[in-house]
């Protein structure tokens, strides 16, 4: 199914939409591909030229023309059926859907002339005849490209009068899970999501349904339409008929406030506007970054913000002589950790979790080091044979996200990408799709939405590609761009390192394209490479011969359960600082509340090694600090002051230890791969025969992973949904 | 002549002041009601309040309530149940217990004066959630 | 005086403005929405019978690898014929499995199409056509001829399955007006006794002669031929006698 998508997809892009990348790319891999001569083209008198097979549309926004449209839209394939695009060409007895028409030499386009306007009005006015007049009670209302555009190219008065005979078409609505909400009686038929369905999410759930009048847009059978990135959707429906269940009725677009953020639910960082108002979070949006997110959010990115109402610790608490935890005040927190803090010398340990952000961490760092103490750990492990973390080639997704895109070639170890980090699989998808990639997977048999080769789950089949005794030695070989990818959930494993050491030789053999890497680790928490590039030691496993040890455990937000409250002694004081109450809170003596991504600004640096900041959205709730200034706070009453006072300084400190970090929205190169694969070699460390296993393979397992998404009850109710679904018999 | 002088001023004070159960009795009744006048005892309601009448009184000033001993000085018009809301108000010349068409049911309630004010004030309670709901630790077993 | 004149302004101003107005809501007898029915849910099995597992190979032949999609409406109109008249839920389950394709392209094309039946119909669809042409030609007598013998309305089903009746636009047998199809057979030039008589042979279980019943043959002239009479020239016919 996906094969056959594949060559009409690749065919309807690769004429219009992405004829100069495949060019682009065929040039360069072959050098006797000339360069197609540009051919000159007016657009309302103005000359502009173009390369051939540029649509109408495209070339006049390279001038900047906009071209109302509604079922166009960059990033799918073109359809052609809303008629709203039509524009005048000279010569031409008909208006023409500008969308889908390439440009001829010397054409001379008329975007405003009175046949075009005319044609715009008599489109709109059609399309105003079925859609209902319930604008004031749309959440689209004031975001809504038909109310736009009918404000902007609409008739200004109406002939609608058959409200007494037929009235409008009526549409049932569908119920399509717990994150779409459905009117369908506003759809326009432009078929986006049908098109966001089949090609970038790779479910074909979709679909329009009979003809004429009575076409409609859903899915035929009873059924939902559940995927790790269905929530752009609602984002790519140009009217109200897909809009969000969550925020339904709470807010318009024009009372909130827009900051633009980043988000953790996974080590993507995409991009995105929070729009908070009076001190709410009403909803989240994605922001448009090539380099990362495009213009798409997974699911948990956007809806788990429900959870940033619940579960929150909003006052430090202390645990009383009856051993329950009691709300008290700063003082008296930071006084009784403080206390034990300074008795405690050097048999501090620090343990990072999954949404630490890289000040705090700093911060924390530097009290821990100030103790005397070198006991800093994040949760999620890496092997620390060869060069470790030394290089960050090493756990580095070396290659970036956007380039995953031009792959021909990928072979992904141990990881499950479309629910670990479901944009970078959308990327693998593109490349699958566009780019006729060959997909392969190690590690258990996955539910992904492309065809792969399955290679089976032993790791001993790393070797034989190695040694060139598997046939899928040859495919690598032959590939232009291969990429290797190794997911977080292999990282745990004991043999982990060996594992790399071969991944490592492997993708060192393949040197010949310059800016080209290989080896890519895929991580899972938006803490993990700030932690590693900031020098935590990654894993609960370093900690293990220190842990009888511990007097003092100061828990950064870890809460993804790698250790239990036992392993330590009984008399070890576990102080936990994070904004959920969750796993570490459970078992912390002391709680002191921080702030959420929203909440702060913050610096995280995603899988490829992306610096990016969170900006403040929202306050803090109740008593919660910014993560840094608690920490700041406390080692002032320690009695080591750290010398930051404002951000600035916090950030200075930052740029001392790894530069990278201030840097942001700037990928930094990183080099050392041939040296990091030698040094991988000394330490060899023998493969395991147990199976590579992921933790996520179905989609109930993508929803809830992090303290935020944990409290959300959306989420909580996608997970039913998707529980619901495997029920069905669709 | 008396009423020359004035005498018969003064005999209706005593009167007044005999009526109201001597000078002590009297004085704290001008102190607590800032008002001493003599009529007839149409009825007492189940709470204490007297209810008074004195024809002789411009009519809308002829009708008056003494306050039972325990309020003190806390005394309200809405202290009044409602049966007597309509003689005091001059709405029937006939106090409830001589009127046979007031309704009697089971359900009636009884009367409860304003506590505005008071502690028992009734205040509405917030039908909007609040926006963050904290976490409550679990309680160790 | 004046409030009559407006009134009868008003009433008659809808003539001398230009208005729009939407088609009547088409009345479908069918929904393009699946709900399950004892007839029709996904839990009914269906599976090809061995013959027409042959045949579904010879037409996936006809299309070359790659473009096999293209198969999906001869293997519908198959499963269609097998099921007898219809189109359940299930089988479109079998030609997307079939096609290796998403079972919502199948449901996209079943509902597309109007030969596509997607509920149960009796054993012989009687589809009357009255489209002008048709109509003009007495349809509608044909059409009530029908609804009063098998005592059912347009849509409906006898109650002993056999008969199904639609309306339809034209079939394309404007010549021989007024028609009805009957499964897969055309019974043209019909007049009311016409239709009883083929109504009352189906429900013996007999098979009528398609075809016109007015004695033609097929949709030459009634009356003869009136032009084109004489003998048809040979060839060579006014050439130049020198080639």
């Amino acid at each position: 199914m996906y094969l056959m998508l594949r060559t009409t997809v690749g065919r309807t892009l690769g004429r219009y939409q992405w004829g100069q990348k495949q060019l682009a790319l065929l040039r360069g891999t072959s050098t006797t591909v000339p360069k197609p001569e540009k051919i000159e083209v007016f657009i309302d008198d103005k000359p502009v030229y173009v390369e051939p097979g540029t649509t109408i549309l495209q070339a006049a926004a390279l001038i900047g023309i906009e071209i109302p449209r509604f079922c166009y839209h960059e990033r799918l394939a073109v359809a052609g059926n809303c008629r709203m695009c039509l524009v005048e060409v000279e010569k031409s007895p008909k208006p023409v859907a500008s969308c889908a028409m390439p440009v001829m030499k010397g054409w001379r386009i008329k975007t405003n002339s009175d046949m075009t306007r005319k044609a715009r009005e008599g489109v709109m006015e059609f399309l105003l005849v079925n859609h209902p007049l319930d604008c004031p009670i749309c959440d689209q209302g004031g975001e809504c490209d038909l109310q736009d555009q009918s404000m902007v190219f609409g008739s200004d008065k109406s002939r609608f009068t058959d409200i007494e005979f037929s009235g409008k078409r009526a549409v049932e609505d569908k119920n399509l899970g717990p994150l779409i909400k459905t009117v369908m009686t506003r759809c326009i038929h432009c078929t986006r999501c049908i098109r966001f369905a089949s090609e970038v999410a790779g479910i074909d759930d979709l679909g329009t349904t009979g003809r004429g009048n009575e076409m409609q847009i859903g899915t035929y059978v009873d059924k939902f339409f559940l995927s790790e990135v269905s929530g752009n959707v609602i984002d790519l429906c140009p009217v109200g008929a897909l809009t969000s269940k969550p925020y339904a009725f709470t807010a318009r677009p024009w009372e909130t406030r827009r900051i633009n953020s980043i988000d953790v639910s996974d080590a993507v960082g995409s991009n995105i506007v929070v729009c908070a108002r009076t001190g709410d979070v009403m909803r989240i949006l994605p922001r448009t970054n090539e380099e990362v997110n495009e213009e798409w959010l997974s699911d948990k990115a956007r809806f788990s913000y429900d959870g940033l109402k619940c579960q929150r610790l909003v006052s430090p608490m202390l645990r009383d002589c009856s051993g329950e935890l009691k709300m008290v005040d700063w003082e008296a927190a930071l006084l009784a950790v403080a206390d034990k803090l300074g008795n405690a010398g050097p048999k501090v340990c620090g343990i990072a979790g999954s949404l630490a952000d890289a000040e705090s961490m700093v911060l924390l760092k530097d009290l821990v080091n100030v103790l005397g103490s070198e006991l800093l750990f994040t949760e999620k492990s890496f092997p620390l044979t060869g060069s470790g973390t030394d290089l960050r080639t090493n756990y580095l997704f070396n290659n970036g996200i956007a380039k995953v895109e031009e792959a021909d070639v990928i072979l992904l170890v141990g990881t499950n990408p479309r629910l670990e980090a479901p944009l970078i699989n959308t990327r693998i998808r593109k490349a699958f799709v566009h780019n006729d990639a060959q997909i392969a997977v190690l590690g258990p048999c996955l539910d992904l939405n492309y065809t792969y080769e399955y290679l089976g789950d032993d790791p001993s089949v790393l070797r034989c590609i190695l040694d060139a005794s598997h046939q899928f030695h040859k495919t690598l070989m032959c590939a232009m761009k291969p990429l290797i990818i190794v997911g977080s959930d292999t990282l745990n494993r004991r043999d982990a390192a060996g594992i790399i050491t071969v991944l490592q030789t492997i993708a060192n053999k393949k040197k010949n394209v310059t800016d080209w890497k290989v080896f890519n680790v895929l991580h899972k928490t938006a803490s993990q490479v700030a932690a590693l590039d900031i020098g935590y030691k990654p894993g609960i496993e370093c900690l293990k011969p220190e842990m009888k040890n511990v007097k003092v455990l100061y828990l950064l937000g870890a809460d993804e359960g790698s250790f239990h409250r036992k392993e330590f002694p009984d008399d070890t004081f576990i102080i936990y600082q994070g904004h959920h109450g969750d796993y570490g809170a459970t078992m912390a003596d002391v709680v002191l509340p921080g702030a959420a991504y929203t909440e702060k600004q913050a610096t995280y640096v995603n899988t490829e090694g992306r610096t990016q900041e969170t900006i403040m959205a929202v306050s803090p709730p109740g008593l919660a600090r910014e993560d840094w200034k608690i920490i700041r706070a406390l080692s002032e009453i320690v009695g080591y002051r750290l010398p930051y006072d404002t951000l600035d300084e916090v950030r200075n400190r930052l740029q001392e230890i790894a530069p990278h970090l201030t840097r942001y929205n700037n990928l930094e190169q990183n080099s050392f791969s041939g040296e990091a694969a030698q040094l991988a070699q000394e330490s060899d460390v023998p493969l395991v025969d147990a199976p590579l296993c992921v933790s996520q393979t179905a989609l109930e397992d993508f929803y809830m992973t992090d303290v935020i998404s944990r409290a959300s009850s959306t989420m909580a109710k996608c997970v039913a949904a998707m529980q619901k679904q495997r029920q069905s018999r669709y | 002549m008396a009423k020359f002088l004035g005498l018969d001023k003064l005999a209706k004070l005593v009167q007044i002041v005999k009526d109201n159960g001597g000078v002590k009795a009297s004085l704290y009744k001008l102190y607590r009601f800032d008002d001493l006048r003599t009529g007839k005892l149409v009825g007492v309601d189940k709470y204490g309040n007297k209810y008074y009448e004195n024809p002789t009184f411009f009519f809308g000033r002829s009708r008056w309530v003494e306050y039972a001993d325990y309020y003190g000085m806390d005394y309200d018009g809405s202290q009044i149940p409602a049966e007597w809301f309509g003689w005091m108000h001059y709405k029937t010349d006939l106090p409830p217990m001589e009127d046979p068409s007031r309704p009697k049911y089971k359900w009636m309630l009884d009367h409860v004066e304003n506590l505005s004010g008071t502690p028992e004030q009734y205040v509405p309670y917030s039908t909007t959630p609040s926006k963050i709901k904290a976490w409550v630790p679990p309680k160790r077993t | 005086m004046l409030s009559t004149i407006r009134s009868i302004k008003l009433k008659w101003s809808p003539i001398f403005t230009r208005t729009i107005q939407t088609f009547p809501c088409l009345k479908h007898d069918t929904m393009f929405v699946h709900r399950d029915t004892p007839e029709d849910n996904p839990d009914i099995p269906f599976e090809f019978t061995d013959d027409n597992k042959k045949r579904i190979q010879a037409i996936l032949g006809l299309y070359p690898e790659g473009h096999k999609r293209g198969a999906m409406m001869p293997l519908l109109d198959l499963a269609q014929r097998q099921v007898g008249g219809w189109l359940p839920l299930s089988a479109m389950h079998k030609v997307a499995e079939i096609l290796n394709l998403p079972r919502m392209r199948v449901y996209e094309v079943a509902t597309f199409y109007t030969m596509f039946i997607r509920k149960p119909v009796g054993k012989y669809h009687v589809q009357v056509c009255t489209t002008t042409p048709c109509w003009l030609r007495g349809s509608d007598e044909v059409l009530n001829t029908i609804k009063s013998e098998l005592n059912i309305k347009v849509g409906e089903t006898t109650t002993d399955k056999l008969f199904t009746l639609s309306e339809v636009e034209c079939l394309g047998a404007c010549v021989n007006a007024p028609m009805v199809q009957i499964n897969d057979d055309y019974y043209e030039d019909l007049t009311v006794e016409d239709t009883k008589s083929i109504l009352n042979d189906l429900k013996l279980g007999k098979r009528p002669a398609p075809g016109p019943r007015s004695g033609r043959y097929a949709c030459e002239p009634r009356g003869g031929l009136t032009s084109l009479t004489s003998e048809p020239p040979g060839p060579g016919f006014k050439v130049r006698p020198d080639l």
